[in-house]
């Protein structure tokens, strides 16, 4: 069986715990077969296998969550994640004390867009709510997890304007501010595509003069037309493939646009320029084993450039998704980089 | 299978009446097994028997034993082969085939999900029933039956062979309902709903919404504790607040504030027959009607439990469906249809209709009938129609469901015994205001040996904790129900949804009367969730049917026609669909089959 098709999956399952390789490689089939080569998405099926969880006013491990609908018109919603309230023991959170402050010392608000690759999973989607959780127990905060419209039947910039959306929506909300100066500390967070929409919403934050805490990008989707080394090194062997990759990104794109759009490049050639910007400084985390690294690292050379703080967290063996389950130096030691990156701005 | 023998070991609990800590090799469970699964917060499955399951994957919906994972992954790896050499093929009908043509079962079951798609790989599927048109009212003229004048002489039993009445009231108070069981039919188990999540949905941050929110559960608590004087009052500042409201939220508030001044002030019910009901069950089938017609929720009960039936039902001759609550009979044009569609042309098809009586002794039961008869003939189906007349399902006797004509009539011995489908839709939850009524209904379905048991059920827990507790899940459960039907009228583009939205508030209504004020026998909207229901079929010898990934594709499409269906959201969760609107399940569809009966226990020891 040699030759460019084979798949060496022994590799993948020497660096990952068994668990993780089960979970990553059953998302990966799945995915496969979501994928037509017709650039269209059987979303049913993606939905139907997609393992989801309600939200629960019930603390679970002192955390509630309750879903709020942000905007009607596109169907909007946001899942919210918050330390149970102090008069909730055991007992249901009631509505009212759930859009209380969880404290009046400052606290982060972190708005969160989920991963996928602009196609996969929601914010009630099993990983990702579970992710919520752990940001909540880690940072004390309150998390937004935001239900972006996909792509392929939702382009470009259906996924920035709905995070746009989030930001101002949260900007509204008064118990969310804290602090002596009734301040909003607002974090952007996100994996993979959810990287991708951070970034541009603090793009748009800057240039409206929002102030953003800080951005918080976890293995985050960029791309451009060339094939990077990384690329080239790293195909088909760690769960995800150049195909794959770019068959995302033609579905979020614009019709005819390639991957040198900003959208996917904004460090290319039509890129905006963040020079002089008040953008906010970020936390970038790249797996060693993930094969866009070369342009997750492009994207924190261009900020440094940019003349904006950057702190580039570097996991050398860790792969895509090992921040999904608790089960890795990874997981825990970069759990602690945005524990302290999210303390220190706050 | 692994599934037979976690229900060999619940049957041997029930023969030996207790329910003492079972001790052995891995798989025998501690006392209270439910309390088990509501602590993991998983549904009953094969993965959790006879081994551990893997805790993280569990967290993220995945079932997987510990021991099986090499397992697993070596089933993936020969899943991602059979991909790539396809692709390098070439051949994308493989993949293609894989994402369209295969049905999808029970993805939390990784193993068996696995499994299933690269048995797909070496065999072809049998055809799938052919899918069910959208059901559409108008081409089948079922329009709400008149009250029809009280007849000259009162029906007779046993006199008219299509329409049978259960036992006169007089008779079924002679009859034994049921010997008492073990408490847990109407208690609820405790450690489910604690463990049970209470989704919330806030679609108005408002201010004014907050507070009308918090003067309710004030109310709720106040009535709680006995404090009936704070009690009223709130309920007079709930009124006052929900005036400075829109939409959805004055209205629920309504239902609720009604209903609790209701348990406050205790009016004599009308006509003894319980607090916030009508004499007339026509009326009440009206308002069924324009619930029907106003949100998909009927719509998408009927249609996943046609189609779990209609798989059910593939390759047999000879069929018979039981209806546990007729009504107008609006699910079965569509189940005839799609019969009469069947690639090898329709089975016979036998309808048993069970209705509660009718007070002024009008035969709407066989009314229905009638209708269907006249639909099947024009669509060449064979039918054959019985209605039964019961106050309660509990009253049902198997030999009532029984064929009567086999072995009589034409095709004697050589004749295929006839396939049955039961089908409960928003029933059963009823029978948990009666001791042991459920597990009498529940045996009365397995001594009739169906081939599959549909049942919807709302998703939600209006019959556990204190009444706080249920006031407050329930104030969350319809809030979302009546956002949905707001959400759905504005979608269509509409001010308001006309008669049948408010008929709709009106029907949803009586059921916040029904959960607030009430109590007791007279409490019959004991809706129950998923995660309870599953415990209760379980202990009654059901294991589930899956209903798989075509059915979901199906029941989203009908949704994305239906006016306002970006809200409305279908999930699949351990083989069940349900049905929500945004991110809140609000009624389950599953389906069952009666369990594989046990072996002797010695064996099955051994074979551990």
């Amino acid at each position: 069986m040699a030759g460019s098709n084979e798949i060496n999956a022994n590799e993948s399952k020497t660096v990952v715990p068994l668990n993780t390789w089960v979970l990553i490689s059953n998302f990966k089939l799945a995915y496969n077969m979501l994928r037509r080569p017709d650039g269209t998405f059987d979303r049913h099926l993606a939905e139907f296998l997609d393992r989801k969880v309600t939200a629960n006013v019930a603390p679970v491990n002192g955390v509630v969550s309750f879903d709020v609908l942000i905007d009607r018109p596109t169907s909007l919603l946001a899942r919210i994640y918050r330390p149970a309230p102090a008069t909730a023991s055991a007992a249901v959170a009631l509505l009212p004390d759930l859009c209380r402050s969880p404290s009046p010392d400052p606290f982060p608000v972190i708005i969160f867009f989920h991963g996928g690759s602009f196609a996969h999973s929601s914010s009630n989607s099993a990983i990702y709510d579970s992710l919520c959780r752990r940001f909540v127990s880690l940072c004390g905060a309150v998390v937004v997890s935001v239900n972006y419209r996909r792509a392929p039947e939702h382009k470009y910039p259906c996924a920035y304007d709905d995070g746009w959306a989030a930001l101002r929506w949260v900007s509204g909300e008064p118990w969310l501010r804290s602090g002596k100066d009734a301040k909003l500390r607002v974090f952007l967070a996100g994996d993979s595509s959810g990287g991708n929409i951070a970034h541009h919403v603090a793009v748009r934050a800057a240039k409206s003069g929002v102030e953003v805490s800080g951005n918080v990008l976890l293995n985050p989707m960029f791309g451009g037309n060339r094939r990077t080394e990384s690329e080239k090194r790293l195909d088909r062997k760690y769960f995800v493939t150049i195909e794959d990759r770019d068959w995302y990104w033609k579905a979020y794109l614009p019709e005819g646009a390639d991957r040198d759009h900003p959208a996917c490049n904004p460090f290319g050639p039509n890129g905006a320029k963040l020079e002089g910007l008040p953008f906010t400084g970020s936390l970038v985390v790249v797996a060693g084993l993930d094969l866009v690294q070369d342009w997750q690292l492009a994207y924190a050379q261009g900020l440094k450039e940019a003349g904006h703080s950057v702190k580039l967290v570097y996991r050398e063996q860790a792969t895509i998704g090992f921040y999904l389950l608790p089960n890795t130096d990874h997981f825990y030691q970069v759990m602690d980089e945005i524990n302290d990156f999210v303390g220190s701005n706050l | 299978g692994r599934s037979d023998r976690y229900f060999k070991k619940k049957k041997e609990k029930m023969k030996r009446g207790h329910q003492d800590i079972l001790h052995g090799g891995g798989g025998w469970y501690a006392v209270a097994p439910e309390m088990e699964r509501g602590k993991r917060k998983t549904t009953m499955g094969a993965a959790e028997e006879g081994g551990d399951v893997d805790e993280l994957l569990a967290a993220l919906g995945y079932k997987v034993r510990s021991s099986e994972m090499a397992d697993v992954a070596h089933k993936l790896e020969q899943l991602e082969m059979a991909m790539v050499s396809s692709a390098a093929t070439n051949d994308d009908a493989l993949l293609s085939h894989l994402a369209s043509d295969t049905v999808h079962y029970n993805p939390s079951d990784l193993i068996t999900w696995v499994d299933n798609i690269l048995s797909e790989l070496n065999a072809p599927p049998p055809p799938l029933p052919t899918p069910q048109s959208l059901p559409s009212a108008d081409a089948y003229d079922l329009e709400p039956l008149p009250a029809l004048p009280a007849p000259a002489t009162p029906l007779v039993l046993g006199s008219d062979p299509q329409s049978e009445v259960a036992p006169s009231p007089r008779d079924r108070k002679r009859m034994k309902v049921c010997s008492s069981p073990p408490s847990s039919s109407t208690t609820t188990d405790a450690a489910t709903s604690a463990a049970a999540a209470l989704p919330v949905v806030v679609v108005d941050s408002q201010e004014a919404g907050i507070r009308l929110v918090h003067a309710l559960l004030a109310g709720a608590e106040a009535v709680q504790q006995d404090n009936l004087k704070a009690a009223d009052a709130l309920v007079k500042q709930i009124s006052l607040l929900a005036t400075s409201q829109g939409g959805a939220m004055r209205k629920v508030a309504g239902y609720f504030a009604e209903a609790l001044a209701r348990r406050i002030y205790r009016p004599q019910p009308r006509g003894g027959v319980g607090c916030c009901s009508f004499d007339s069950v026509a009326f009440d089938d009206m308002l069924h009607m324009h619930f029907y017609e106003s949100c998909p929720f009927l719509k998408f009960a009927h249609f996943t439990a046609n189609q779990a039936i209609l798989e059910a039902f593939a390759g047999c001759r000879r069929v018979h469906v039981v209806d546990f609550g007729m009504r107008q009979g609006m699910q079965w044009p569509a189940l005839l249809q799609a019969l009469a569609l069947r690639p090898g042309g329709p089975p016979s098809f036998r309808l048993t209709g069970i209705g509660p009586p009718q007070p002024d002794n009008s035969d709407a039961l066989q009314e229905v009938g009638w209708k269907l008869a006249q639909l099947a003939e024009s669509i060449r189906v064979d039918f054959r129609y019985r209605g039964f007349v019961a106050a309660s399902l509990a009253d049902l006797e198997p030999y009532m469901l029984l064929d009567q004509d086999a072995d009589g009539g034409g095709g004697g011995k050589d004749e295929e015994p006839e396939v049955v489908a039961v089908n409960s839709v928003f029933e059963l939850h009823r029978l948990l205001a009666r001791p042991g009524a459920l597990e009498k209904v529940l045996g009365t379905v397995r001594a009739v040996r169906p081939r599959i048991v549909t049942v919807v059920e709302q998703e939600a827990n209006h019959n556990g904790g204190t009444f706080q507790e249920r006031f407050t899940e329930a104030l969350h459960y319809y809030s979302t129900m009546f956002d949905s039907l707001e959400g759905g009228a504005a979608a269509a583009g509409a001010d308001d949804g006309g008669p049948d939205q408010a008929l709709s508030e009106m029907y949803l209504g009586r059921q916040i009367c029904n959960v607030v004020a009430c109590e007791g026998a007279e409490r019959t909207e004991r809706h129950e969730t998923l995660a309870q229901w599953r415990g209760r079929m379980d202990r009654a010898g059901f294991e589930p049917v899956p209903i798989g990934s075509n059915a979901f594709k199906q029941a989203s499409m009908l949704l994305a026609l239906f006016a306002g269906g970006d809200g409305y959201r279908v999930e699949e969760k351990d083989g069940c669909l349900t049905l929500g609107w945004h991110t809140r399940p609000l009624i389950a569809t599953s389906a069952w089959r009666v369990a594989a009966p046990a072996e002797d226990p010695l064996s099955a020891l051994a074979a551990r």
